[in-house]
Formats: structure tokens, C-alpha cells, sequence
């Protein structure tokens, strides 16, 4: 009996040490759904086989409900290790103070030597700091429809946006339901208004969208005027029913060749290969404006460590894992988002094709492509959208001069402490 | 008698604690933040501010305006909600063959989703690949199509027109329930008196179903006061604010700005406000002075 209790003892004991030194990493994402969920759960086994000890619990709340669960498990300290971070949410998730910066991780790192310009600029929208290391971005570029704008001669993508709208007008005929720019005018058509606007400019500061490198508003400025006017003869080249358009009408309209001119964000790809064929559509960077650049915006999301974290740097040994070209490529192919990694570009046939010619132009031309941010770590950020949205609808309808659209732009942002 | 006290309190509590946490709470837990700043930026930091939430929403440009839509909105839908779900019942209170089938195709609206019909006809009315539009153009009717949803001039029309072909079944469920319940001895005595179709409607109908009628109608303006789905799926309140009603604009202040105290205090305007209507309601109706 006494040599039974001693076996079952050593085995307790064996058992014991091999759980002790599994450890657990607690993940959580925000854009749950059952493709991507898959696609991650990939990646995780690759991770885990790489790491013995390693296990990884991925927790996926639904999506609607995702950035409040994981704002209040944050700030209760609840267990998690890694939490996906958007662009949307990082100011009020650092600004918690639960989110451990990366910096010390990424000066060591490798990656950062790789990463698209901007990645890490964009990362650092919260007090100069990286809280989260970005895994994919989103950009806008210009889609268009060679096989409609061919029927009227214009073979080529528009350079510039004079070039743009004078295409637009050449193939509007209403009568024919034929029109040229593909327009937003509802659900966040924010940076639609600015791709437009800030191309009239070349000062634009890198760190804010809406500020000139002077450090005052772009809307006191004349040339933000001629930005909205421009916008408003886009306008004319649009069906007018778009300015009640979100993303969903905007596809369709791309698709059935009402309009062939559109700027859209890479998960657009994934939904134009299947409702058109890859070969049907083409992409191009953005037109260059007056100022002779443009200023595009990144979109990223990306992984987090807590700061209460008992494991990070097997956290970030997670995070670099995923960043790594290969898993980049896999995660943002069926994410529709464009990798982070320069070399994935370069390796995966996919990111080579064609298709991503637009945005592998503005990566590489840094001269007249001008990555910049939005200030969202501004709490004014989130009322912004809406008086922009409603207030451009009324520019729009004309029962709003431009003027006192700008005006209204300006004082908002003054009084958020933006611009001197 | 000790014991059964404690018996009766213990079986009566999970209906209280059920009340408490789904109803009372919330609507206590709404008032408090109201009252203060709680945005997604000080989630971890709430902070009393007083009236300030309510004094930005009232002196907004814009509050009188969506009240404005709001009393539009309320008063077209619930109208023309009634006048068709009544002559529906009138049709369906008479057996006929086949009423059974019609009574489940006509009453199909009701069953679905505010938001899916939103979307629905979103896409019917789209001013460019809508199918009315289409069928409007192919009946040569219209020469250009008409921006039902984007065009101020018609976008809130559109939006009551969703929702009067939502709202009608449910007039004619409950006035159909209600008519079945009117005496038959009624009309066969109004018949040898020699009254008239439109006499017995307006004499013995109309008087024997009001109290059907004043809850329905009560009930109708309530829910289509807290309805943003159909707004929400199809315009969010535009062009420019021209559909824009209170419960959308909270709706807008929680995932646009992300302003939970400023939603909460909208809410609050909103439920004080539906309850002196209430209240004011159901008085006149109980006077009889609510005539139809």
C-alpha cells in the first residue's frame, strides 16, 4: 500500500511539473467572424507547434459587442495577454493605461526594418508611443473599370485628380445611366472628403491629417475651398441618389459600371474578384492633386499586450510570429487587408498580381505619397464623423455654402485644441 | 403562517429580481449617466457634469428640427397605419376561402426584422438600380428616376411609407380581434331599423371597438417613437438630417460619437416625454372626448 501511495505520488508530482510548465496565453479579437476565426485558429496551431509549452486561448466575442467586452475586461484586469487593437479603438484603450508599449520589443526587433512606410507612425497615433504592433492596413487607392472607360477612349488611370474629373465628365450621360465617379455620401464618408481636400495641398503634416506643417487648420485655408469645390463637381459626375451611398451601394454601382471611377480600401478586393473577376477591374495609386501629392491615410489593426501580463515576452514572440511574411500574407489574404511586411510583396504571388499595383506604386514613391494620420487619439474624433458626414450632405444639397461648411470644420476643431 | 410568509416571498422574489435587473436598473443605471461624461475615452472615469448633457443636446441647431420630424414621423405613420389596418380588418372579419392563406401573406410584414426591411427596401427604393424605380420608368410614368431615399423633398415620405406597409398588420390583428367581439344581435337590429353600411359602421362599429382602438393607437405611437430600425437601415437619419428622429439620433451619438451620457440623457428626454404624452392621452380618452 505504502510503495502504491509512493507511484501515485511521483506520477502527481510528474503530471503536476509538465501542466506547470504549459503556459496559457489569453487572446482576444474584435472582428470575429467564422472565416477569419478560422484562419487564426491556423495560425495559432503553427504557433503552438512551434512552442511546446505554448498554448493559446483564443476568446471571440461577436463583433458587435466586441470593443466593450474587451474594454471592460481590460480595465477590470480580467486575464488576457493579447488584444486586438484597431485604429478606432487604440487612443481609448491606452489611454487606460492597461497597454504595454512596444517600443522596448520593436528597437530589438527585426520586422521594423520591413514594415510599409507609415505602419509605425500610424501605431503611434497615442502619445508618440506603439501600444499595438499594426498586421494589416488598410489604404485607399483608386479602382476603375477599364472595359467601361475604354468605350470613350481612356485607357489609362487617371494621374492626377484634374485628370480624374475630366474623365468623370467625359463618360457621364445620365440618359445612358452612365456616370463617373463612384461617390460616398453616407457611413463614415470622412476620408472620401479628405483624399479630395488635402490633395490641394503639399504641407500637410505628417502626424495630422487636418493640420498644415505651419501647425494651423487646413479649413482656414483657400486652398480647402478649392478642395470642397472640386469635391462638389465630382459630385456632378455622380448619380445623385450617392449621396445617400455607404459601401454596399458603392460596390454595386462599381460592378454594374454605372460608375467606374472608385476609391475604395483593399477589402474591396476580395468582393470585386468574386462578383467581377480579377481581370475586370484594375487599381491604381491615388490621383495626385494641385499640391502635387496626395495624402493617404493607414487603417490598421494589429495585437496589443496587456501590461498586467504574466507572459510577455512569449506575447511578443506571438506577435512577431504572426508578423512574419508568411503568416502575414496567409492572415491578410482572407482578411482583405494589405500585409505589413514590404517583402510580402515581393514573395507572395497573390500581393504581386497585378491588382495590387496601386498600393505597391504609393509604397514606393514616398515623395508624392505622403502617409499622414487622423487624430483620433482626440476625443472630438468620434462627434467628427457625424458633423462631417451631415454637414458635407447639406454642402452637398446646397443648403450649405462651402464656406460655412469650412467654418464650421474649423471652429469644431479649435475648440477640440487642434491648430493654433 | 411564519413559514408561508417566507415560502411566498421566496417564490414571489425571482420575479422581482427579474424586474429589478431588466427593467428598474437599467432605466435608474441610464439616469445616473446621463448626468455624467462617460464617453469611450472615460469608460474607466465617469464624471458628474450636471445638465451639461441635456444642455447640449436642447441648444443643438438641429434638436428642434428632429423633434419636428419626430411629430411628422409619429403622426403620418400612425395614421395611415390605423386607416388601412382598419379597412383590413373590415375585409378579413368576414370568412371567405382561402382567408386563412391571405391572412398569413398579408400579415408577413410583421414578422420580420425592422432592420432587414430597412435594408429591404433600401435597395427597392435606391434611386439608381431600385426595382420600383425600374418598374416606374418601364410603366413610363417617370422619365428620370426619383431619389426616393437621397432627395430631402421625398426621403421622409419614403420613410413613413416603410413603415405604414410594417405597422397595418398589426392595426388589423388587433381591430380584427376586437370586431370579432362585437355583437351580431347588434347589426341584425340596426338592419331591421333600416340603418345603413356607413351608419352601422360609424354607430355600432367604431363606438364598440374604441377602447381597441385608444390602446392600439397609444401603443402604435409609443413603438413608433422608439423605432429607429427602419430609419436606421435605410437613410440614418438623412439626407442631411431630413429623416433624423430622436431615437435615431441616440442611436448616432452611441456608435458615431461614441457619447454614452449624451445617449442616455436623449433617452431620458425621450421616455419623460412619451410619458406625459401617456398620460395626457389616456385622460382625454378616458373623458370620451377622444372621438374618431
Amino acid at each position: 500500500m505504502r510503495k502504491f501511495s509512493f507511484v501515485v505520488l511521483i506520477v502527481l508530482l510528474f503530471v503536476g511539473l509538465v501542466f506547470a510548465e504549459t503556459v496559457t496565453l489569453r487572446v482576444i479579437q474584435v472582428f470575429t467572424s467564422p472565416l477569419r476565426t478560422k484562419v487564426l485558429e491556423e495560425i495559432i496551431s503553427k504557433f503552438e507547434a512551434q512552442n511546446p509549452g505554448v498554448k493559446v486561448e483564443l476568446i471571440s466575442p461577436p463583433y458587435e459587442t466586441a470593443y466593450q467586452k474587451i474594454y471592460l475586461m481590460v480595465s477590470a484586469e480580467e486575464p488576457l495577454d493579447i488584444v486586438e487593437v484597431g485604429d478606432w479603438s487604440l487612443s481609448a484603450l491606452a489611454s487606460m493605461g492597461k497597454l504595454l508599449s512596444l517600443e522596448p520589443y520593436l528597437a530589438q526587433s527585426q520586422l521594423t526594418g520591413h514594415l510599409v512606410p507609415g505602419v509605425l507612425d500610424a501605431a503611434r497615433t497615442y502619445k508618440n508611443t506603439a501600444y499595438l504592433l499594426p498586421n494589416a492596413i488598410y489604404v485607399k487607392t483608386l479602382f476603375f473599370r477599364p472595359e467601361i472607360t475604354s468605350k470613350y477612349n481612356l485607357n489609362n488611370a487617371p494621374a492626377t485628380m484634374e485628370q480624374l474629373l475630366e474623365f468623370c465628365r467625359a463618360i457621364t450621360k445620365p440618359e445612358q445611366n452612365q456616370y463617373g465617379f463612384d461617390f460616398r455620401g453616407k457611413g463614415y464618408p470622412t476620408a472620401f472628403i479628405d483624399i479630395v481636400m488635402t490633395s490641394f495641398f503639399d504641407d500637410i503634416d505628417p502626424n495630422c491629417m487636418y493640420l498644415k506643417k505651419d501647425g494651423k487648420l487646413i479649413f482656414e485655408d483657400k486652398r480647402a475651398l478649392d478642395g470642397i469645390n472640386f469635391y462638389l463637381e465630382l459630385f456632378k459626375t455622380a448619380p445623385k441618389d450617392s449621396i445617400n451611398w455607404g459601401f454596399d451601394e458603392q460596390v454595386n454601382s462599381f460592378v454594374s459600371g454605372i460608375t467606374p471611377y472608385l476609391f475604395q480600401d483593399p477589402d474591396t478586393v476580395g468582393l470585386l474578384n468574386e462578383l467581377l473577376g480579377s481581370d475586370r477591374y484594375r487599381t491604381a495609386p491615388l490621383p495626385l492633386g494641385k499640391g502635387g501629392k496626395a495624402y493617404p491615410t493607414i487603417g490598421f489593426a494589429g495585437w496589443g499586450i496587456t501590461s498586467y501580463s504574466k507572459y510577455k515576452d512569449i506575447a511578443w514572440k506571438f506577435l512577431e510570429f504572426f508578423n512574419s511574411p508568411e503568416i502575414n500574407a496567409l492572415w491578410c489574404k482572407d482578411y482583405g487587408a494589405l500585409p505589413v511586411d514590404m517583402r510580402v510583396y515581393d514573395i507572395d504571388p497573390y500581393f504581386k498580381s497585378d491588382i495590387f499595383h496601386g498600393w505597391t506604386v504609393m509604397f514606393g514613391d514616398t515623395q508624392h505619397y505622403q502617409f499622414t494620420k487622423y487624430p483620433l487619439d482626440n476625443e472630438a474624433w468620434s462627434e467628427w464623423n457625424e458633423l462631417h458626414e451631415s454637414t458635407m450632405q447639406q454642402v452637398l444639397l446646397g443648403k450649405m455654402k462651402p464656406e460655412t461648411a469650412l467654418k464650421t470644420w474649423a471652429d469644431f476643431w479649435k475648440k477640440a485644441g487642434l491648430g493654433k | 403562517m411564519k413559514r408561508l410568509r417566507f415560502w411566498i416571498f421566496l417564490m414571489l422574489l425571482p420575479t422581482f429580481a427579474l424586474i429589478f435587473f431588466i427593467n428598474l436598473y437599467p432605466l435608474v443605471r441610464g439616469g445616473v449617466i446621463s448626468f455624467q461624461r462617460l464617453t469611450v475615452f472615460t469608460l474607466n472615469r465617469p464624471r458628474f457634469i450636471g445638465f451639461e448633457n441635456y444642455r447640449t443636446l436642447i441648444t443643438d441647431p438641429n434638436f428642434w428640427n428632429i423633434i419636428l420630424n419626430t411629430v411628422v414621423w409619429i403622426f403620418f405613420s400612425v395614421l395611415f397605419q390605423l386607416v388601412f389596418g382598419f379597412i383590413l380588418a373590415l375585409l378579413l372579419v368576414k370568412p371567405f376561402k382561402g382567408r386563412g392563406l391571405y391572412m398569413g401573406v398579408v400579415f408577413y410584414p410583421w414578422a420580420l426584422s425592422g432592420f432587414a426591411i430597412g435594408l429591404l427596401w433600401s435597395w427597392i427604393l435606391n434611386g439608381q438600380f431600385g426595382i420600383l424605380n425600374d418598374i416606374l420608368i418601364k410603366l413610363h410614368l417617370i422619365k428620370q428616376p426619383i431619389s426616393f431615399l437621397s432627395d430631402p423633398r421625398f426621403a421622409m415620405f419614403s420613410v413613413i411609407m416603410i413603415n405604414v406597409w410594417y405597422g397595418i398588420p398589426f392595426f388589423a390583428i388587433m381591430l380584427l380581434a376586437a370586431l370579432q367581439s362585437v355583437p351580431k344581435e347588434l347589426y341584425e337590429a340596426a338592419q331591421i331599423d333600416g340603418a345603413t353600411m356607413w351608419h352601422r359602421l360609424v354607430r355600432i362599429t367604431i363606438p364598440c371597438i374604441k377602447p381597441a382602438i385608444t390602446s392600439t393607437v397609444l401603443l402604435r405611437i409609443i413603438w413608433v417613437m422608439n423605432f429607429p430600425d427602419i430609419i436606421y437601415g435605410t437613410t440614418r437619419g438623412g439626407p442631411a438630417g431630413a429623416t433624423n428622429i430622436l431615437s435615431v439620433q441616440m442611436i448616432n451619438i452611441v456608435y458615431y460619437q461614441n457619447n454614452f451620457g449624451k445617449a442616455s440623457a436623449l433617452g431620458i428626454i425621450i421616455t419623460g416625454v412619451l410619458l406625459a404624452f401617456s398620460v395626457a392621452y389616456l385622460i382625454v380618452a378616458e373623458k370620451g372626448a377622444f372621438e374618431l
